[in-house]
């Protein structure tokens, strides 16, 4: 969200430049409102929780938040993870694209409920989708496609859980797009290759980003869709969530605040990282 | 334009929120003589108590009695009523997990006496109170480990020993979170032991049964769906899970090992429950014969006397030596020390040793499979 939003407002703030400056002098009383129910809203929801569970990791001082992030379940748990994670959102941002770009620069018949379709990951509840993928690629597969206990399969839900990220993500900065540069370069001489990647890609970039930042994030907190399929065997299949969650089942709430804080750390300079990419694409658009 | 449409859909947005919200109060206040009960319980609890609950409402006492029902593994349902999830009547896999509540002050530290005081069970036998098979006090629900195979018993799993044979594909929860699990590997290392291996054989036993485990699912009733969905070749399982499996019809038996383990699964009434009279008298509905029948009737071993003489025909009985273990087998404190011995997070060797832990055997065991095998 981070992503879309900085992309946004820079663009935005070029246009607005001289009203912003004049409120940031002169706060009227429903901006002052406004800003106050923002900063409150934030800090119940996000702020207070999340200082809460800076709290809890360092429980056992320094050295017990050491101690949990590196035993040996937990990094196995995590690493586990994050390479799931990266897996499925990188593979999902090429399918997204491609799916974004038939959606936007096709007509064909179906198309309407294909677009709706892309939801549904979002609207179905992921323990459902998690027994959907176990009885489709469990060991009674259909489709004698067994993949249970395997990071094949745990990656597989990951991409269903985050299919939407990159098609929403991209999907509109396709359909504002004119191609009047690619049909320029064409006339040129280029390659569709070429066009692509020197003028199609860097324009959808940011999107793009934005969408698999939003995918990577939400795919290394995913419990539901993947508990089922992952077998849930410790130091082999158990992800970072069905670990923290068996941290808090037995009390060991430190260890899984410790843990989960390790996983946010790390989430977050990704997400940073994807932030300064996207902003670096976003100026090399002008 | 875009105002407008943003406080249209903030409108509708708080609307919901606000019906959300409302709705409990509204529905509350419709039936207005009505009282709920807020039930907890481990995971494979969940079918008897549902029906001991149809059953209730259908008494004089019950009539008019609603149930909030939260069911999951035994661990994960006690840490969430230790952290302030409404309960007034509990049942759970092991009774560590009541220790837990009476330490979170949920429930009072004599909670197992309630079974007399509340339920007019008396496991001293004395009297003319009903009295139990046991002798265990606050337990609502006996069972045992069973092993559970496939239709036709394709591998001939006939007892430990074959547990531990290559290509067995074993299925077990995980013990971090479920109670099931901690009742299943403390039988594997019990049973060890009333075969006369020492304690070192039967960890080196439980060291092997954990290499050949594929998947430990969150709880006892996600492992059995993992099985009938096809995972593993052996469950190990509730006696009355199983037997509710196969009532249900999936393709499976089960086999009750020579040796095996008693289960016992306590029930309590938290400090709000006593202060319910509609959860006091479902407490006492479920340790009456009435309640124990149907119970029996599902499959899990009653505690009731009368009611095991009269059930006895469907059930496994132990009347072979060492045919059923205890916890007090291996530490005659129970689970207070096993608990400990076997699932402590920490694990502590005992001096000039490195492969048989003192505390946490099983957690050393798991990254001992884990990182080598």
């Amino acid at each position: 969200m981070a992503v879309t939003a900085n992309y946004q407002e820079s663009t935005k703030s070029r246009l607005l430049l001289p009203k912003e400056r004049q409120s940031r002098f002169v706060i009227s009383p429903v901006k002052g409102v406004a800003r106050g129910a923002a900063v409150t809203f934030l800090s119940l929801v996000v702020l207070i929780p999340f200082a809460a569970l800076i709290t809890n990791a360092f429980n056992g001082g320094v050295s017990g938040f050491w101690n949990a992030v590196t035993a040996k379940e937990s990094l196995h748990a995590i690493g586990l993870t994050f390479f799931c994670a990266a897996l499925g959102s990188a593979l999902n941002s090429a399918a997204g694209l491609a799916t974004a770009w038939v959606l936007v620069r096709d007509r064909f018949w179906g198309q309407g409920l294909l677009n709706a379709l892309i939801d549904l990951p979002f609207a179905l509840p992921t323990v459902v989708a998690g027994v959907t993928l176990y009885t489709l690629y469990g060991p009674l597969s259909p489709i004698h496609l067994s993949l249970t206990g395997t990071w094949i399969g745990i990656t597989l839900a990951i991409m269903f859980v985050t299919l939407p990220f990159t098609v929403r993500a991209v999907q509109p900065v396709l359909e504002t797009m004119t191609f009047t540069a690619q049909a320029a370069a064409a006339t040129l001489g280029a390659s569709p290759i070429r066009i692509f990647r020197t003028i199609t890609l860097p324009a959808l970039a940011p999107a793009l980003l934005a969408g698999t930042g939003l995918a990577f994030a939400r795919s290394i907190g995913e419990y539901g869709s993947v508990v089922f399929i992952s077998n849930n065997l410790p130091y082999k299949t158990e992800l970072a969530s069905s670990y923290i969650f068996s941290l808090t089942s037995s009390s060991q709430n430190t260890a899984a605040s410790a843990a989960s804080l390790a996983l946010l750390v790390v989430a977050m300079a990704l997400l940073g990282l994807f932030s300064v990419l996207s902003y670096h694409f976003s100026r090399g658009n002008r | 334009m875009r105002f407008f449409s943003s406080l249209i859909r903030g409108s509708i947005a708080l609307g919901i929120a606000g019906a959300l919200v409302l709705s409990p109060a509204l529905l509350g206040e419709a039936g207005a003589t009505t009282s709920t009960v807020n039930v907890v319980g481990y995971s494979v609890a969940g079918l008897g108590i549902r029906a001991l609950e149809a059953a209730f409402q259908g008494t004089p006492a019950g009539a008019n009695v609603t149930f909030n029902n939260t069911f999951g593994a035994s661990d994960t349902m006690t840490t969430n009523v230790a952290n302030g999830q409404a309960a007034d009547f509990v049942n759970l896999s092991y009774s560590p997990n009541l220790t837990t509540l009476v330490g979170a002050g949920k429930v009072p530290a004599n909670w197992a006496s309630q079974e007399l005081t509340v339920g007019g069970v008396n496991v001293n036998l004395t009297g003319n109170k009903q009295q139990t098979v046991y002798n265990t006090p606050g337990i609502l629900t006996d069972s045992a480990v069973v092993f559970v195979v496939r239709q036709g018993n394709p591998l001939k799993i006939k007892n430990w020993a074959d547990l531990v044979k290559p290509g067995v594909q074993i299925v077990t929860p995980n013990p971090t979170s479920s109670g099931s699990a901690r009742w299943n590997l403390l039988a594997a290392y019990t049973a060890q032991i009333a075969l006369k291996k020492t304690s070192h054989q039967a960890i080196d036993y439980l060291k092997k049964l954990l290499s050949n485990v594929v998947a430990q699912p969150t709880s006892g009733s996600l492992s059995m769906s993992a099985f009938v969905a096809g995972t593993g070749n052996v469950l190990l399982a509730y006696e009355d899970d199983a037997k509710a499996a196969i009532a249900a019809g999936n393709n499976i038996q089960f086999i009750t090992p020579p040796q095996t383990m008693l289960i016992e699964n306590p029930a309590a009434l938290t400090t709000t429950g006593l202060a319910n009279p509609a959860a006091v008298a479902f407490y006492k509905y479920a340790f009456s014969k009435a309640g124990q029948v149907i119970l029996a009737g599902l499959g899990y071993r009653p505690v009731l006397k009368s009611i095991a003489t009269i059930t006895a025909s469907s059930f496994t009985n132990f009347t072979k030596k060492n045919s059923l273990l205890r916890v007090t087998d291996i530490n005659k404190n129970g689970w207070t020390s096993a608990n400990l011995q076997f699932f402590s997070p920490t694990v502590t060797f005992p001096a000039g040793n490195t492969t048989y832990p003192r505390f946490g055997i099983v957690t050393y065991l798991e990254q001992f499979v884990g990182s080598n095998g």
